[in-house]
């Protein structure tokens, strides 16, 4: 144990740092617990980051919320994209990272050097031709072609690949000798030895879909449809604006993202003891 | 690892699901059209379109049905147009779309939407600011369904504060030149010795096209020629340089900011608030600010006055095999009716005559005064089918002239501009 | 050979899902962004593209917007990746420890990534207004001179690049963190019985052993540094006077607004060139650093 003084100090500094970090997210949670005059006239003192004196204030801007939009529908659609999502990310991704950490095959080095160079593309500059190929794939207007060009991630495998690589030969051969095939291997023995990894990929990969506005648009005509964003991008650019409405929706869609966050950093800590490698 | 094996079977079974959720398109059926609507169905605009849609259905059973899907839009129509975009590549668009204004010119010059004079029969009903901004060589492709306006917010506390009488302030039929407008100003200004008008100078968007090309036009100077094919001399005449001059004295002066604190007018902050017809919306939610809005201010060489305009309008893809239909409906969501339905339901400023003497009592002082100034002054942004280059070199234009220090030689900025709008025209 | 074969075989089952996945939606996509750049599609009249060679290609030197936007860049990932890696390691040696609260913590640090532009840019234009905001209350109190930030065409860029180091942050330390997870306990255990020192420990121990993450993450940020668009778009749109235009937001512009698919392309494919001979100068030098 150390000395108290300097516990005090390292927490001091973390709180600060925290602070740093925290603000803006206290800031719009409190912002859609008042009227919207408050939220300005509050901006230059404490009070800014204070919900309004007056309780009754408080859920005043979800309930205008929840009249203006059929909120429950939204964030159902945005689950299922996320969830999906983030399930096939990791399998689609964690098997391709495999196949480059561990198997020697015909074409590995230029497939992965072409996929590093892939990495580069900006994403943003090529949505009207990879509407053409959800058009020609026939998939528009359906909830498959929001998932499909989200799966497969190039730095997903890149990371599935370099912890994969981190896995004591060793643990793999004893398992063959007992007369385990790839693909049991790859079930058993790498992939639950790797939660770190899970849990990065399936928090980005959560984040990355849930935060996906412009593609589910593109791709749907159907508004049951729609994910949240689209809500929020609506209620945000729709005059007149009001700022604590569009808090709300965005407190109602940041809560999924940290609770996914807290939950999956639990997995990394679990991962440490699972592999027997723990520090403690 | 069941967890996972279960995940698996989780996600196929979706996958799954979803693909068969994919039902087919609606068939097409000579009286079936699809409209697209660039605002969500939860929104005011969004319900009264619904709204229009279902009384034509109504008026025409038996002849014609109209399906309406509605697409939000972000910012300035990013989202809905991006999507027209990727529909065009595929041959998708619907019978009915809505687009913006300056859109006009780049869509018909493309051949994607139809010219619809022959379908509208109170054509003349319609303001000329509307029929302006829909018309492109010589024939009418899109209808907008609303008008828009801009109008000085002042806040009459600040002014009374300032010694400012509110009976002497201008009116749309006797406007204030720049040379008052500047006076008002500087008495403000030594009143609270701080910026006192919210220009809206960071908001560097369409905004800074659509509410200052008026000063330009005031003075007689314009952005391109009327044939639209020459922008050197015409920008950066000597009409350009005094307007130009203008703006940048507001924020020289320290008038105006080119930083303005959000929802600066709305609190307080600021005496005055270049403002659209949303802003009486929004000043809603702040009960303690009593306003009044007030005309733009002219050029003193000339007097005119001139207010921004322009709308999102209702146009036919040429590529609709239903235009019958198509015609029909649009006339329809142009009625007196319907016009009025919208402007109430989203107060925005009427499109036609007869809307504005049906809602002219419904409505307030402040929106009044806009309506007034509309119908008296209004004029629409050149129709260009390189409209958005243009609009943004001239964005930057504003911008850069509010940089005092940087750009002091209006002329040399002028010219510098002018030739980059010339480029995009060639 | 049959051997050999078989993880073959083995080894495309598993990339195939991936492979198939990128391919249609990736690599197939990115390939005619090749092919528009040498047409003149205007994006309003797909049906009537022409090729036009290095038209595009020629007109793009010429154009001053483009290179200014190379310029900012530039900048911005010369400053941004230093500050930005740095402080994501250090926030993950901080909390990559047991303590009580550390979820708070971790929690704290990462929230930046999960929230919404939006909140971000409204926050941070109010904490940088030069004339009201707080961010020029505290220097003022501090005896300094308020700075216009975000508005002056000198300091706009570096000032996006806090924000964006702040922002980003989290996201890299939780890649650290996975990567600080995976070294073994024992490694600690035979460093104590040698008696290092803290730093030591940091030094000869933590970071070789974090290099396959740190290179992971040097060459992901250095990527997505230079595809900077939502900052400048949200909170500059750009300006003042082209002082924060990037090349992916002019390419983005170029297409869209402009419609202009064949220049954005060719653009792209420029663009694409620059950052993959930076991207492959970098890891040369890292991999150099390993031998």
């Amino acid at each position: 144990m150390k000395k108290p003084i300097r516990r005090i100090i390292e927490y001091t500094v973390l709180i600060l740092i925290a602070c740093i970090f925290v603000f803006p997210l206290i800031w719009m949670i409190v912002s859609s617990l008042k009227p919207e005059a408050s939220i300005y006239t509050d901006m230059n003192g404490i009070k800014a980051l204070l919900p309004s004196l007056n309780p009754s204030d408080w859920l005043q801007s979800y309930k205008e919320l929840f009249n203006r939009f059929d909120i429950v529908q939204y964030i159902f659609n945005s689950v299922i994209y996320a969830v999906v999502i983030t399930g096939g990310s990791i399998v689609v991704n964690a098997m391709a990272g495999y196949a480059f950490a561990r198997f020697h095959f015909r074409g590995k080095k230029i497939l992965f050097a072409l996929m590093l160079a892939l990495l580069i593309v900006p994403v943003e500059t090529i949505i009207i031709t990879q509407f053409t190929v959800a058009h020609s794939l026939g998939i528009l207007n359906t909830r498959l072609a929001v998932i499909l060009p989200l799966i497969a991630n190039i730095f997903f495998i890149y990371l599935f690949r370099n912890f994969f690589k981190a896995v004591p030969e060793e643990v793999i051969e004893s398992v063959k000798i007992d007369g385990g095939n790839n693909w049991t291997i790859f079930w058993r023995i790498v992939l639950p030895m790797s939660k770190p990894a899970i849990a990065t990929v399936g928090t980005l990969s959560f984040i990355a879909s849930w935060n996906d506005y412009l593609w589910p648009l593109m791709v749907l005509t159907d508004t049951s449809k729609f994910p949240l964003q689209v809500a929020i991008t609506n209620i945000n650019t729709t005059e007149p604006v009001f700022t604590n409405q569009v808090m709300s929706i965005l407190t109602i869609s940041t809560i999924p993202l940290i609770i996914v966050y807290i939950l999956a950093q639990k997995y990394i800590l679990q991962g440490l003891g699972g592999s027997g490698t723990g520090i403690k | 690892m069941k967890k996972l094996s279960v995940l698996v079977g989780v996600v196929c079974a979706v996958l799954f699901l979803a693909a068969c959720g994919s039902g087919g398109s609606s068939e097409a059926n000579h009286n079936e059209i699809v409209v697209w609507f660039h605002t969500s169905l939860e929104t005011p605009e969004g319900e009264a379109m619904q709204n229009t849609i279902d009384r034509f259905n109504e008026e025409y059973e038996g002849e014609y049905t109209a399906t309406a899907e509605f697409v939000p839009r972000s910012g300035s129509g990013g989202g809905y147009e991006d999507k027209i975009n990727a529909a065009l590549t595929t041959d998708t668009l619907p019978d009915v779309l809505t687009l913006d204004g300056p859109n006009t010119a780049a869509y018909a010059e493309s051949g994607i939407i139809a010219p619809v004079d022959e379908y509208l029969t109170n054509k003349d009903d319609l303001l000329p600011s509307i029929i302006e901004q829909g018309t492109y060589d010589d024939q009418m492709y899109g209808v907008g369904f609303s008008e828009s306006g801009v109008g000085i917010f002042y806040n009459k506390q600040m002014f009374e504060q300032a010694g400012i009488d509110l009976e002497t302030l201008p009116t749309v039929d006797e406007p204030w030149d720049w040379d008052q407008f500047i006076e008002l100003n500087e008495t403000l200004h030594n009143e609270f010795d701080k910026p006192v008008i919210d220009m809206g100078f960071d908001d560097k968007s369409e905004w800074l096209m659509y509410a200052f090309t008026p000063f330009l036009w005031s003075q007689g100077g314009d952005v391109v020629s009327e044939d639209g094919t020459t922008a050197e001399g015409v920008l950066n005449d000597e009409n350009g340089v005094k307007a130009f001059t203008f703006i940048q004295d507001m924020v020289k002066n320290g008038y105006s900011t080119i930083t303005p604190v959000e929802k600066g007018f709305h609190t307080g902050e600021y005496a005055m608030k270049l403002g659209g017809s949303w802003t009486i919306a929004e000043l809603e939610e702040y009960p303690d600010i009593e306003y009044g809005v007030m005309p733009y201010p002219t050029s003193p060489d000339t007097g005119e006055l001139v207010s921004p305009s322009g709308s999102w309008q209702y146009a036919m893809s040429a590529s609709s095999e239903k235009q019958e239909a198509a015609g029909a409906l649009i006339d329809f969501m142009v009625s007196t009716e319907s016009l009025s339905e919208m402007s109430l339901a989203n107060s925005v400023l009427p499109a036609s005559y007869s809307a504005i003497d049906e809602i002219t009592d419904e409505v307030s002082d402040e929106m009044n005064v806009l309506i007034e100034q509309n119908a008296a002054s209004a004029q629409a942004r050149p129709l260009l089918p390189n409209y958005p280059q243009v609009s943004r070199i001239f964005q930057d234009t504003i911008s850069d002239t509010t940089y005092y220090e940087e750009n002091s030689d209006i002329q040399a900025l002028l010219d510098d501009k002018a030739a980059q709008i010339q480029s995009a025209l060639d | 050979m049959n051997i050999k074969k078989k993880e073959n075989l083995a080894a495309y089952i598993f990339l195939a899902p991936a492979l198939i996945l990128l391919g249609l939606f990736l690599v197939y996509p990115s390939l005619l962004a090749i092919y528009y750049s040498f047409t003149d599609y205007y994006l309003l009249t797909p049906n009537d593209i022409n090729i036009v060679w290095l038209e595009n290609f020629i007109a793009i030197f010429k154009d001053p917007v483009f290179i200014q936007s190379l310029k900012n860049i530039a900048l911005f990932v010369v400053l941004v990746i230093p500050i930005q890696v740095g402080a994501a390691l250090g926030l993950a040696l901080l909390i990559n420890k047991q303590r009580k609260g550390n979820i708070f913590f971790k929690v704290a640090f990462f929230s930046p990534v999960v929230l919404s532009l939006v909140v971000i840019s409204v926050l941070w234009l109010y904490l940088l207004n030069p004339s009201e905001g707080l961010i020029n209350n505290i220097l003022l109190n501090v005896g300094i001179d308020p700075q216009p930030f975000l508005s002056s065409p000198t300091q706009a860029m570096v000032t996006i690049v806090f924000v964006s180091a702040w922002q980003g942050a989290g996201y890299q330390m939780l890649i650290f963190l996975a990567g600080l997870q995976n070294i073994p306990g024992e490694v600690y255990e035979a460093g104590k019985i040698d008696g290092v020192n803290k730093w030591q420990k940091f030094y000869y121990i933590t970071l070789p052993l974090l290099k396959p993450t740190s290179i992971l993450i040097m060459i992901t940020t250095l990527i997505s540094a230079f595809k900077l668009i939502i900052q400048p778009m949200v909170m500059t749109q750009g300006g003042p006077m082209n002082a924060t235009m990037t090349p992916v937001y002019y390419i983005y512009q170029s297409g869209f607004s402009d419609r202009m698919i064949g220049y954005a392309s060719a653009m792209t494919v420029i663009f694409g060139i620059v950052i993959g001979i930076v991207t492959l100068i970098q890891s040369r030098v890292s991999r150099e650093d390993d031998n």
